[in-house]
């Protein structure tokens, strides 16, 4: 590999690691909401978080770039604050990957929590531990593998993002040029089919391992 | 520990809670310590419980314990159940799985310096939990289980225990094994319990006042033995298992031999576990119709004491079983055999059997 594909596999692998980072707190919450809250809106919420996995992935990044583009109250707003603008850098390459991959993470979380006895949350409460040691110490510890399979799975799918990562972070090198766009670059160039087929093997080797883990930790059971 | 010094519990309770077509509709107020309710799976017992921990929020209820209103519905107090120090014993013993023993006992909010207390001491020297403190919780076997949460929920130092028919995911031995204990948490420790069950013998065992719940409506309430030979509780004990309460008099007293010896009339003696006559030389004691076995003739080398000489008064089919009556000595007391057995027996009335008890199987109630 040259140093360019390095720095392209390496910008590929902090995106997606920045991307589930970013989306393990809101998926943890969320996941708690979607497992345990007994309201008429649930579904509404359900439906939105698993928007993404459904949608085509260019259309999400329509959206996000309809949300945040420069001229757009969102973008304004991050202008204001900091100077600088969303779409088009790294970060905006870190906000595709979450939110494509936050349906994975979130339906894990969910399901893990749903597995949890609600009556041992019920016991935690009557020993007088209140609702958040309940979650920090009880849910949360015994749903701690689906949270890290969630995590794996939805760093696989942050790590092949492309369709939402192309039209809200376009196609910069050392910038938004992650793994997937720089094949498909590398494709239309006469020439780059090597790099592209190196490119291809990272990307397989890399995608198959976090599938593997991910396997391994939803079989596992919480410490005891 | 927290409770007052008597152990007594003052607590009054009204609930209206509507699940579907269920309501729960009780009114009850007590001084404990121990209040039993009992009825049959679907009376609302284990929804009072849960009303009383503040695990769900009733439609309309005001609850106070010991002048401390915890709850009053619609539109008043509301404590959470973390706030209410009532802590809840199940009959799955929902130990904490990713915690080892220690780690479950020293859960609730100061049990980790109550645990090496003298207090704490005592606890797990009651409950015989001190070998078993480093293990986890996925090898206990069921008894251990039930004792590991009972001591867990002791260490909360809880103003009340709230068991939910914390035996019966137990067999008949472990069950009578934690009974006991039970018992011994009540006498040597002091702590008023709210303890829900199907099993007369265990209200017998361990209650001071019950309230017999019946579709959600409380339909009686005093002291258990009372309770239990009205006509109407008892029709709740046929759903659940009728049980043979007598009050008999003490004829006299081994020591060595770990019994004592009631009086049946008709020159019939009963032996039941060793126990101190009661103000007038009366004991009252309970056993569960399953545990009387039936005899053609007198069986030879037997370990139980009690091979009572009795005559069959009735034979009454209940589903797959048959309660038989039985007149033994100048009493009455009831068996529970299956349907074949009675058949192959050819029980009918006027039929002389011989009856057969378990001394350990006869639980002392005691004379109150």
């Amino acid at each position: 590999m040259t140093d360019a594909e390095q720095e392209i596999v390496l910008l590929s692998l902090r995106v997606a690691l920045l991307a589930v980072g970013a989306s393990l707190a809101p998926g943890i919450g969320i996941g708690w909401l979607l497992a345990r809250w007994r309201h008429p809106l649930r579904p509404l919420l359900q439906g939105l978080v698993m928007l993404p996995l459904v949608l085509p992935p260019v259309v999400t990044g329509y959206l996000l770039l309809f949300a945040l583009g420069r001229s757009r109250p969102l973008g304004e707003a991050w202008h204001a604050l900091t100077g600088g603008r969303i779409a088009f850098t790294t970060g905006a390459c870190v906000i595709a990957a979450a939110v494509v991959g936050f349906p994975l993470l979130v339906e894990a979380i969910r399901i893990s929590m749903l597995a949890v006895d609600p009556r041992l949350e019920q016991v935690s409460r009557s020993l007088g531990r209140g609702p958040f040691h309940t979650f920090f110490r009880v849910t949360l510890p015994l749903s701690l593998p689906g949270v890290a399979a969630g995590a794996v799975l939805s760093f696989a799918r942050a790590l092949g993002e492309f369709g939402a990562t192309i039209v809200l972070a376009g196609n910069v090198a050392g910038e938004t040029r992650t793994i997937p766009i720089a094949v498909y670059t590398l494709l239309n160039v006469r020439g780059g089919e090597a790099a592209a087929v190196r490119l291809v093997l990272v990307s397989v080797l890399l995608a198959l391992g976090a599938l593997l883990v991910s396997f391994w930790l939803s079989t596992r059971e919480p410490r005891s | 520990m927290r409770h007052g010094a008597n152990g007594a519990l003052e607590i009054e309770v009204g609930i209206r809670h509507r699940l579907g077509d269920f309501v729960l509709d009780v009114e009850l107020a007590t001084d404990g310590p121990v209040l039993g309710v009992f009825g049959a799976s679907g009376s609302g017992k284990t929804t009072l419980l849960h009303a009383i921990a503040g695990l769900i929020r009733p439609d309309a209820a005001r609850i106070v314990i010991e002048g401390r209103e915890l709850c009053a519905r619609p539109g008043g107090v509301w404590q959470p159940p973390e706030r209410r120090h009532l802590a809840l014993v199940t009959q799955d013993a929902l130990l904490f799985p990713h915690r080892d023993v220690r780690g479950n006992l020293v859960f609730a909010p100061g049990a980790r310096d109550r645990l090496a207390s003298d207090d704490g001491r005592r606890i797990l020297e009651v409950l015989r939990i001190e070998a078993l403190l480093d293990r986890g919780v996925r090898d206990l076997s069921g008894g251990e289980r039930q004792r590991v949460a009972l001591a867990r929920a002791l260490l909360a130092s809880p103003r009340a225990l709230l068991l939910d028919e914390p035996t019966s995911a137990l067999d008949a031995e472990l069950s009578r094994d934690v009974l006991g204990l039970l018992r011994q948490v009540k006498q040597e420790l002091g702590i008023p319990m709210v303890f829900v069950t199907h099993r007369a013998a265990e209200l017998l065992a361990l209650a001071d006042d019950c309230l017999v719940l019946e579709g959600g409506r409380g339909v009686a309430q005093g002291p258990p033995i009372e309770v239990l030979r009205r006509p109407r509780a008892l029709g709740t004990a046929s759903l659940a298992g009728v049980d043979n309460l007598l009050r008999l008099p003490v004829s006299s007293q081994d020591p060595e031999g770990g019994v004592t010896i009631l009086d049946l009339g008709a020159g019939a003696s009963l032996r039941v576990p060793l126990h101190e006559a009661g103000a007038e030389g009366r004991l009252d004691v309970g056993f569960y119709a399953d545990d009387v076995l039936l005899f053609l003739e007198r069986p030879r080398g037997m370990s139980a004491r009690n091979a009572l000489d009795c005559v069959v008064r009735s034979v009454e089919g209940v589903g797959p079983e048959v309660l038989v009556g039985l007149r033994v000595g100048a009493r009455d007391i009831h068996a529970r055999v299956t349907a074949a057995a009675a058949d192959e027996l050819s029980l009918r009335a006027g039929l002389p059997l011989v009856a057969v008890v378990k001394t350990a199987a006869i639980h002392v109630l005691g004379e109150r």
